[in-house]
């Protein structure tokens, strides 16, 4: 896949799904002395949630289960409760998702990293991964981020997208 | 450095794995513990290697944790997380669990792997089919070891040597078409 392919395929996009250890984490479950997990986010990514959003472009979490720290960063990057969806069957879940919203494949993108991922990767008009993702799943996307999971894969996805869909000039302005 | 092995040889001996040992700190983790001002410790596992777990044992290689450094019970929290906590031994001596789950399952030195980094890790890994050292561990575990992987120890060397493993096998590319499947349960 050439980058003009991705952007090509970027250009569709109108709504995006993000998965969320390893894309918007940084790989590592941190289990404190009472055993309880935590883990790494970006603040770079709340930039690219809001830059997607203003853009009117959707943006929803897709793991197997959310936990109280996804709810807590869906909060943090503005994603609705009804956006945050925890289930294994994902090709299921984005199913439903395009019965419910009349979204097409090719108007959506999906980031994720491990083998999991590949067939709603398959699926969907324009995949991506981190820079740090499986081989399969790096193999399997239309674009690569050059920043690793949870170092602002979604500030940079978010970029892309809305520069192929030349909007991101926009977006910036209102910064200046 | 002695990070250059045999890489058909390493193959050849990764086919026979049915278990697959490894210790925690410096494997799972990055060695790091990381303590707030009030003394509270966390510690760092690399998510992807669960991953590796999944991949071993549905594809019928029992996996052991072997904990000799256990601090908080930090490696039995992770495994607990994966479902493998009845594969989890908190123990002082990992040559003899070795031995145990080897007469449990009927089978030699020839048919286990193991994945170390630390001193510790020496006895076991001259005696097992399949020994492996992570990318960062000493030397004498590396001039040991069979094979050398590229990641780290918490990051990535589980996940890198499970994939290894099941490649050689020959079962790597069938349970990446079984897992692209996955979505659609």
């Amino acid at each position: 896949m050439t980058r003009e392919e991705a952007v090509e395929k970027a250009k569709k996009v109108r709504f995006v799904i993000l998965d969320i250890h390893g894309v918007l984490t940084d790989n590592t479950l941190y289990y404190t002395q009472e055993g309880v997990k935590s883990e790494a986010f970006s603040l770079h990514d709340r930039l690219g949630v809001t830059a997607l959003v203003e853009a009117g472009i959707g943006v929803s979490f897709l793991t197997s289960k959310i936990s109280r720290a996804d709810e807590q960063m869906g909060k943090i990057y503005g994603i609705p409760p009804e956006r945050l969806w925890g289930s294994s069957a994902k090709i299921g879940r984005l199913d439903e998702f395009e019965k419910e919203s009349g979204f097409k494949d090719e108007e959506i993108c999906y980031v994720g990293d491990e083998m999991i991922d590949l067939g709603i990767m398959g699926r969907v008009g324009f995949s991506a991964a981190p820079a740090d993702g499986s081989w399969e799943a790096r193999g399997k996307a239309d674009h690569v981020t050059a920043a690793g999971g949870g170092r602002g894969v979604v500030r940079e996805l978010a970029q892309f997208i809305l520069e192929a869909q030349g909007r991101w000039e926009g977006f910036v302005a209102q910064f200046k | 450095m002695l990070c250059e092995k045999d890489i058909a040889s390493a193959q050849e001996r990764a086919k026979k794995v049915r278990l697959f040992a490894h210790d925690i700190h410096g494997v799972l983790t990055t060695n790091n513990l990381f303590c707030d001002v009030e003394g509270n410790k966390r510690y760092g596992f690399w998510h992807m290697d669960g991953f590796g777990d999944l991949s071993l044992t549905a594809n019928d290689i029992k996996i052991a944790y072997l904990d000799t450094t256990s601090i908080d019970g930090e490696g039995l929290f992770r495994a607990r997380e994966l479902k493998l906590d009845k594969c989890y031994y908190s123990i002082a001596d990992k040559t003899a669990k070795l031995q145990e789950l080897m007469g449990e399952m009927g089978i030699d030195y020839s048919a286990v792997g193991y994945l170390g980094c630390e001193l510790s890790d020496i006895a076991p890994m001259k005696k097992v089919g399949f020994g492996v050292a992570t990318a960062d561990a000493i030397d004498e575990v590396k001039a040991v070891a069979h094979y050398v992987t590229n990641c780290a120890g918490g990051k990535g060397a589980m996940r890198e040597i499970c994939e290894f493993i099941l490649r050689a096998m020959g079962k790597w590319d069938g349970w990446v078409e079984k897992v692209t499947r996955m979505g659609y349960k």
